[in-house]
């Protein structure tokens, strides 16, 4: 049995895997999830001292955002480059042979970045106005 | 049938209308926090009429008129304008509309502070002032024109801290402590009242919410926080003892000082009886002692149905005299 390298071993976000659709959607989640751990545990902890105080908390949503963000940009690149995604509304991508179906992946992962950024937007923004408990 | 049909709707909407008025109306704009609410209500009301108005209008649109399978560049830039970029822009306006004003009702500091621990179910009312704590129950009196903040607290369950009219609400949790700030902007007895299921009598936890011009106020307060004026050999206050009323209720100035029920220093000055639920009348007063859980089923006061005649009156003329 030939030996994998870590060359040639399959990526599992790559032309032909469905992953990349679940990935952005994935941040999304993640950075709701550590959005609410990030407050409830700066909120119990303020008023013993060892977290409350040293660091606002505001400042750490705004960074899980940004990093968030910054990994959706990578999926997007991903998905123009190994996909040949499109971000375009205005022609339907329905190509019926290999290389319509993953560009019709990349193009839809392409949306889903596009959502799944405004959705972090959208949460990171009340952590943006409240300083507080 | 069809005009009976709507003029039975027309008469069942004229009477639901009546809903919207009184003390518990949280469009009478009698707190600044509360007309800022009804601001973005209305806006809010009108914003999705006319958007779901465009949107059924242009669905009809569609609908009788003819394909233009020419025109399938134009419509595809108007689904994503329309559909997509419009509502993620008005949205985003919206957010950040309602979390100021959500952050500017939950401030943190106002010219007075009132705490106030919701119980089961009544609500135990503080009023901070430079010479210390003034201690109330189940009516809160604010000044016109001052923000009030709220420090809100629970004892057992979770409650919710409600005056309609004034704006709000606000949860109240065991363990922690959530603000609310109210700025009156109407003199009146507004209604205030528990907005979260907390058991049993939560349907009869309310209380008044009085707004008053600011000496009026200052006057109430300065009295509020004096001690109640009873003689050692006063027959009511030996009833009042004698029954072990003082082992739950407190009489500043006096050995009764339970801290388990409602402060009754000042209980007759107050204008309802049993979390603003009854006119503060000696009748009311005598049926709470006596058949205390016909009027507010499941509370731990229990009742004194041995209570009667002489005996009775005397406890509750002295109960009435506690202003």
């Amino acid at each position: 049995m030939p030996k994998v390298t870590r060359y040639d071993a399959p990526r599992v976000i790559d032309s032909g895997s469905i992953w990349i659709l679940v990935a952005a959607p994935t941040i999304w989640a993640v950075h709701f999830l550590l959005s609410y751990w990030v407050a409830a545990v700066y909120c119990a902890k303020s008023g013993s001292g060892w977290l409350g105080g040293l660091t606002d908390p505001r400042w750490i949503i705004v960074g899980l955002g940004g990093l968030s963000i910054a990994a959706i940009v990578w999926l997007g690149m991903i998905a123009v480059r190994r996909y040949g995604g499109v971000f375009v509304v205005l022609e339907e991508i329905t190509d019926s042979s290999e290389q319509g179906r993953e560009r019709f992946i990349g193009h839809v992962a392409l949306l889903l970045c596009a959502l799944s950024a405004v959705a972090i937007v959208f949460t990171v923004i009340p952590g943006l106005v409240f300083d507080r408990c | 049938m069809r005009r009976g049909t709507s003029i039975l709707f027309g008469v069942l909407f004229l009477t639901a209308l009546g809903g919207c008025d009184g003390r518990h109306n949280w469009m009478a704009g009698a707190g600044e926090e509360a007309a800022a609410i009804g601001d973005l209500f209305l806006i809010l009301m009108v914003g999705a009429a006319v958007i779901w108005s465009l949107v059924v209008g242009a669905a009809v649109y569609a609908h009788r008129r003819r394909a233009h399978p020419g025109l399938e560049r134009e419509a595809r830039l108007f689904v994503i304008w329309g559909g997509v970029v419009f509502p993620v822009l008005l949205i985003g306006a919206l957010l950040v509309w309602g979390l100021f004003l959500l952050k500017g009702i939950t401030a943190d500091e106002g010219d007075l502070t009132v705490r106030v621990d919701g119980e089961r179910w009544w609500w135990r009312v503080t009023y901070e002032t430079p010479t210390g704590d003034v201690v109330t129950a189940n009516e809160i009196r604010l000044p016109q024109g001052r923000t009030a903040l709220f420090r809100l607290t629970a004892d057992d369950v979770i409650h919710a801290f409600w005056v309609p009219a004034l704006g709000g609400k606000m949860d109240m949790v065991p363990g922690r402590e959530t603000t609310l700030a109210l700025t009156p902007k109407k003199l009146g007895n507004w209604g205030g009242l528990c907005a979260e299921f907390c058991g049993g009598a939560h349907a009869l936890m309310r209380f008044d919410a009085v707004v008053m011009a600011p000496d009026a106020f200052e006057t109430w307060l300065a009295r509020e926080a004096e001690t109640a004026q009873v003689a050692a050999d006063d027959p009511g206050f030996q009833v009042f003892l004698d029954e072990g009323c003082g082992a739950c209720h407190t009489i500043r100035g006096t050995q009764a000082a339970g801290p388990v029920g409602p402060d009754l220093t000042h209980l007759a000055g107050r204008e309802k009886l049993g979390a603003g639920l009854y006119e503060m009348t000696p009748e009311h007063m005598a049926r709470w002692i006596t058949d205390t859980h016909a009027m507010k089923p499941d509370i731990d006061m229990p009742p004194y149905p041995h209570l009667s005649g002489p005996r009775l009156d005397t406890l509750v003329d002295f109960l009435m005299r506690l202003e």
